[in-house]
């Protein structure tokens, strides 16, 4: 076959002059193998032409490598149809084919190996070929017109590729074209490959009918295994002994933590408890403004103040300033300090919380009545009973409620008609009155008055005539007892001439006397003498003209004395303590501490539970005898030193008399329940009285009947409020 | 609203007016609305003297400008007023100045007397003219009210009650000027404050401080009452002179709970009594029963009834005078509360002639002149006094204190 000659023309042409035989024929029995793009393959059939080349039919496989020797440098020339298979024409290659298909006369073959061919850069050569020769670069003097040209005019500028090894130009053939450009996009480099032919599995999931393996099965697995009957016997023991526990049923519900669950809901969380908002920066007013109104422009004279002044003193710490539009005005020289104070403000803020007592004040003031709801009280002032020319000091009213007697520094005693202001007798006593009393029996018309040492008994006959004429009686039917008996006062009848004015009795003590207090039932009264002795408080009963000293020794410079209204005790009180005497066991029954620095007046409730004491620091203590020894309340209304204090008889009323001249009417409701506590409000403040001296009201005194209230002043008058 | 139409009414034909309706400026007032009557009467009739006229807006007296009444009283303003007109009140004027030494207790005149209690224990009488005709000197204490009883034109008999609980009856002969003490009415036990002669001059009622009051026998007789011992209280003869024969009461009203300040007879067989318990009372003057209460909440000081509008007016001691009507048996009813004192309300007197009028005397000096149409304020406020008042008195012709 290799001789076999054929003419280089077309295929047509060589079928009608050319004879054909078969591959076999031509003693190719082992095949021929041609080189087919780049690789090896047989030939199954082929016809083999005279010319030199072969018609052949290639085999699909490409497994078995040829035998040495049978190789031949076939090429395929072109590819043409036999009937329904592709031939393919072979040409034994020789030396006259391309250059570029055909290795090259001389190899010139590198042998640097793979280095960077940069090292040879520099040198005129650029390796060694298989003979250690050195393989010069061609020489290359083309310049850039020549590149050009030749760009422009070889056609097969693109496919030419230097050669980096020799440095040698390479052209392409279409082949390694072709396979740049598979490669390019990804393909196999071999045009034939399918890659995508069905596979074989070796394995399968298919149940074969023959095992894989053929072994015979053990022994033991057709025996049962001793390890587990060890293994369930333990089991069955600790199910037994309940070491086990049957699996509980899964509880299919989801838990979930209630992280908050511990929290009160109402609580305010820590963080937001402890939040301090940071401190406000003051808003820009109109002095920071770029055009500011003339007003807050500084004037020289400010201008200059403001430069003298510490800069921590500034009001501003700037000084305002206009310019003429916002485009004008300078960047703030300040500012990064001012940044920086406000920075240092952030954090220096006190991050204390100051615990402010959320209180309403109303809820302060005790839920009292209105005043209006505890009518009747005095309101106006409706007489003023003028005669007396010196301040007086002490008043009292008849039982019945139709005289007045009022005793002054003037030295007189008058009687007055209540309802009129008449002043129907004056009784010169010629001494500062201190104190008068009138007998609260309303059979007996007497009143006791206390002038310098002595009390007298003056009858005043006033009101009805059987009445005092009886008193008279009774004084005058007294008859002296056989023996003399040492008493601490001397009782002596009146002169004839101190009759006609009314005097009856004269109690002559030896020192001066301050107040004197008539028992309830009218008999006894007590006087009190400005003593520092035990002699300070005497017991006087009218009807015997007998006197006792009640006390041993004394307890204080005693204020004023009180009977209790019905039962035997005896109030005394000193400077800071009230002290009850039970009069029938001559025993101290109470001591109440009057919280006051000067007790000075006292009056008790007619229930007798209650007593209010007044006293010289303007206080008033209001004591429940049933409750405790100390103050059930202070009233601190008074201005100035409280001088006197009153109980109505029948109305739930108490006043006080005050040095700032006014007298304070109180509601006291003294409740039967013992559990209730009295309810005291203050109702009225009742002015009238001139303040004169540095005195204002000296007594004051409820009508036994009226809700009406009678003050006598420092100013000389006596005034009844209605 | 500057003008209103308002038709002139009155019940005097001397000052009638044409009955048709004017057109009068809102903010008229008395005294324009005045002038323009005295105008349309003086078109009429050429010899007319100008009057001054009082107005009233149903039956209220007009004293602000009209549309301002009107506004108060809610009266509509579109329609038709009808304004009556009554001749003006002129304001009393003190004609005579009677000068005690002391204080007067208490005043009642007749046409030609005036009878004074006063605090020096005497009683007076006095002419109209102010003379002092004769002082009845006989009470050891105060004479806190004197009565007349009986006036004839030979002997008058007057009634003084003391605070030495005795009521003097005496008998005055005015000729001679001489006065007897007839009867010393003993059986007070305090000071009598009030005493009253019924209409027909035969009893008289009196009270006292001791809350009680007691109806005597005004007839003069010469025989002298058995003075009965009573039995709860031991009573001594009065060793004092005896001024006349000792008389002692018919019958004994006790039911007051203080002091009974001022008494009258309403009517023949009617008391009435004012306390200072806060009560008034009516009594049954023959039983002696008490017939109704009206209760106030402060004391009484003067009660006054009026027999031509039978409404009781009393002072009380919170500067108000209340009108009552005391035929009205649910409760108390004060009609209309008189308010402009400043003090007590000591004394009050209805006009025995005028129907809407009543005088009142105060501890704040000041005897005001009231219409009962004007409530709101006095017709005319009397300040002559210098000290406080304490009685009123109307005579026939004007006002005596």
């Amino acid at each position: 076959p290799h001789s076999c000659p054929a003419p280089r023309s077309s295929l047509g042409g060589a079928e009608q002059n050319l004879p054909i035989c078969p591959l076999s024929a031509l003693g190719l029995g082992g095949g021929l193998w041609v080189s087919f793009l780049g690789g090896v393959q047989q030939l199954t059939a082929g016809v083999c032409f005279a010319a030199g080349w072969v018609w052949g039919i290639l085999a699909t496989s490409r497994r078995q490598s040829p035998c040495p020797g049978t190789l031949s440098a076939f090429q395929c020339l072109q590819i043409g149809k036999w009937g329904d298979r592709r031939v393919h024409q072979f040409e034994k290659m020789s030396p006259a084919l391309p250059s570029h298909l055909v290795p090259p006369l001389q190899d010139i073959r590198n042998t640097v190996g793979n280095i960077p061919m940069e090292w040879y850069q520099d040198f005129p050569h650029i390796g060694y070929n298989l003979d250690g020769k050195k393989i010069y670069k061609p020489i290359r003097n083309k310049d850039e017109l020549d590149m050009f040209l030749e760009k422009m005019e070889n056609p097969d500028y693109w496919r030419t590729v230097q050669d980096k090894m020799t440095g040698a130009d390479i052209k392409l053939t279409d082949e390694q074209v072709d396979l740049v450009h598979r490669l390019q996009r990804g393909q196999f480099g071999d045009v034939h490959f399918d890659p995508y032919e069905p596979a074989v599995d070796f394995f399968t999931h298919e149940v074969m009918i023959h095992p894989v393996t053929n072994r015979p099965a053990d022994k033991r697995s057709f025996i049962p295994s001793l390890i587990e009957k060890e293994k369930v016997s333990k089991l069955v023991h600790a199910i037994k002994m309940g070491w086990i526990k049957p699996r509980k049923p899964k509880d299919d519900t989801p838990t979930y933590y209630d992280l908050w669950a511990h929290e009160d809901p109402n609580s305010i969380l820590g963080r937001h408890k402890m939040h301090v908002p940071a401190p406000k920066m003051k808003l820009p007013g109109h002095e920071e403004s770029y055009n500011p109104p003339p007003e807050y422009l500084l004037s020289e004279e400010e201008k200059l103040a403001w430069e003298q002044q510490e800069p921590a003193e500034r009001k501003l710490n700037f000084v305002p300033q206009q310019f003429r539009c916002l485009r004008a005005v300078p960047a703030y020289s300040r500012f990064i300090h001012e940044r920086f104070e406000r920075c240092l403000d952030l954090y220096l803020c006190p991050r204390q919380r100051k615990m402010r007592v959320n209180v309403d004040p109303e809820d302060l003031i005790p839920k009292l009545p209105k005043p209006r709801d505890l009518q009747p009280f005095p309101t106006t002032q409706a007489l003023v009973y003028r005669g007396h020319t010196s301040l007086v000091r002490c008043l009292s009213i008849s039982p019945s409620g139709q005289w007045l007697v009022s005793g002054s520094d003037d030295c007189t005693v008058r009687f007055w008609e209540v309802c009129t202001a008449r002043c129907m007798k004056t009784l010169p006593v010629g001494g500062v009155v201190k104190s008068v009393a009138w007998n609260p029996n309303p059979t007996i018309c007497l009143v006791a008055i206390c002038v310098e040492q002595s009390v007298l008994l003056v009858n005043p006959c006033l009101g009805d005539k059987l009445l005092y004429g009886a008193t008279d009686q009774v004084l005058e039917s007294y008859v002296p007892p056989e023996e003399e008996r040492v008493q601490p006062v001397q009782w002596v009848t009146a002169t004839p001439e101190e009759h006609s004015k009314g005097i009856r009795l004269v109690v002559q003590h030896s020192k001066a006397v301050k107040q004197v207090t008539w028992h309830g039932k009218g008999d006894y009264f007590a006087s009190v003498v400005a003593d520092n002795s035990n002699m300070q408080v005497l017991i006087h009963q009218t009807s015997k003209r007998w006197s006792q000293n009640p006390f041993r020794k004394s307890k204080g410079l005693v204020q004023c004395v009180l009977f209790h209204p019905i039962r035997p005790y005896f109030f005394v009180a000193t400077q800071r303590y009230v002290r009850v005497y039970n009069l029938l066991k001559q025993e101290l029954t109470k001591k109440l501490m009057s919280n006051c620095k000067w007790v000075s007046s006292m009056a008790i409730h007619p229930g007798g539970d209650n007593i209010i004491c007044g006293s010289y620091d303007s206080k008033l203590a209001w004591f429940d005898l049933d409750l405790s020894t100390r103050p059930y309340q202070l009233l601190r209304h008074h201005k100035k030193a409280l001088r006197s204090v009153a109980f109505h008889k029948h109305y739930p009323l108490f006043a006080s008399g005050s040095d700032d001249g006014t007298v304070i009417v109180c509601h006291g409701m003294v409740y039967n329940d013992l559990l209730q506590n009295p309810l005291l409000v203050p109702v009225k403040v009742l002015k009238g009285h001139a303040i004169t001296l540095d005195l204002g009201v000296l007594d004051v005194l409820f009508h036994p009947t009226q809700p009406w209230v009678f003050s006598s002043g420092a100013d000389g008058t006596i005034r009844l409020y209605t | 609203m500057a003008q209103l139409t308002a038709r002139f009414r009155t019940e005097n034909r001397r000052y009638a007016v044409e009955d048709v309706p004017f057109s009068v400026p809102a903010a008229s007032e008395t005294t324009d609305l005045s002038r323009l009557i005295n105008k349309l009467l003086a078109a009429a009739d050429a010899d007319h003297k100008y009057v001054e006229f009082d107005f009233l807006i149903n039956g209220q007296f007009l004293r602000m400008p009209l549309v301002t009444h009107m506004e108060t009283e809610n009266i509509s303003t579109e329609e038709v007023v009808e304004i009556e007109y009554v001749e003006k009140y002129m304001a009393p004027q003190p004609e005579e100045c009677i000068f005690h030494d002391d204080w007067i207790s208490s005043v009642q005149a007749t046409e030609e007397w005036i009878l004074t209690g006063c605090y020096d224990q005497t009683a007076r009488i006095w002419s109209l003219e102010g003379k002092s005709i004769m002082t009845v000197a006989g009470h050891t204490e105060v004479v806190k009210d004197v009565a007349w009883v009986k006036q004839d034109s030979l002997s008058c008999l007057l009634l003084s009650a003391s605070m030495d609980q005795t009521i003097l009856l005496w008998e005055w002969n005015v000729e001679k000027n001489k006065v007897k003490a007839l009867h010393c009415c003993r059986g007070h036990a305090g000071s009598v404050d009030s005493v009253a002669v019924d209409c027909t001059g035969t009893k008289f009622c009196s009270g006292s401080w001791d809350k009680m009051l007691k109806i005597w026998s005004a007839v003069p007789t010469d025989e002298e009452d058995e003075m009965e011992e009573a039995a709860n209280r031991p009573r001594k003869k009065q060793k004092t002179e005896q001024l006349g024969l000792t008389r002692t009461p018919l019958a004994t009203l006790s039911g007051h709970t203080e002091a009974v300040s001022s008494v009258l007879w309403s009517d023949a067989e009617e008391i009435c009594s004012a306390s200072w318990d806060h009560t008034i009372k009516l009594w049954d003057a023959e039983t002696g029963d008490l017939k109704s209460t009206l209760t106030g909440n402060k004391v009484f000081n003067s009660v006054s009834y009026s027999p031509l509008c039978r409404r009781l007016a009393s002072g009380s001691t919170d500067r108000h005078i209340r009108l009552w009507d005391p035929r009205s048996k649910d409760g108390s009813l004060v009609l209309l509360s008189l308010t402009s004192h400043t003090g007590w309300v000591t004394s009050v007197k209805w006009s025995p002639t005028h129907e809407h009028q009543l005088i009142s005397g105060s501890l704040d000096n000041i005897v005001k002149l009231w219409d009962t149409r004007s409530c709101k304020a006095p017709l005319y406020d009397l300040a002559a006094h210098e000290d406080k008042v304490l009685c009123v008195d109307w005579t026939e012709a004007g006002v005596r204190i």
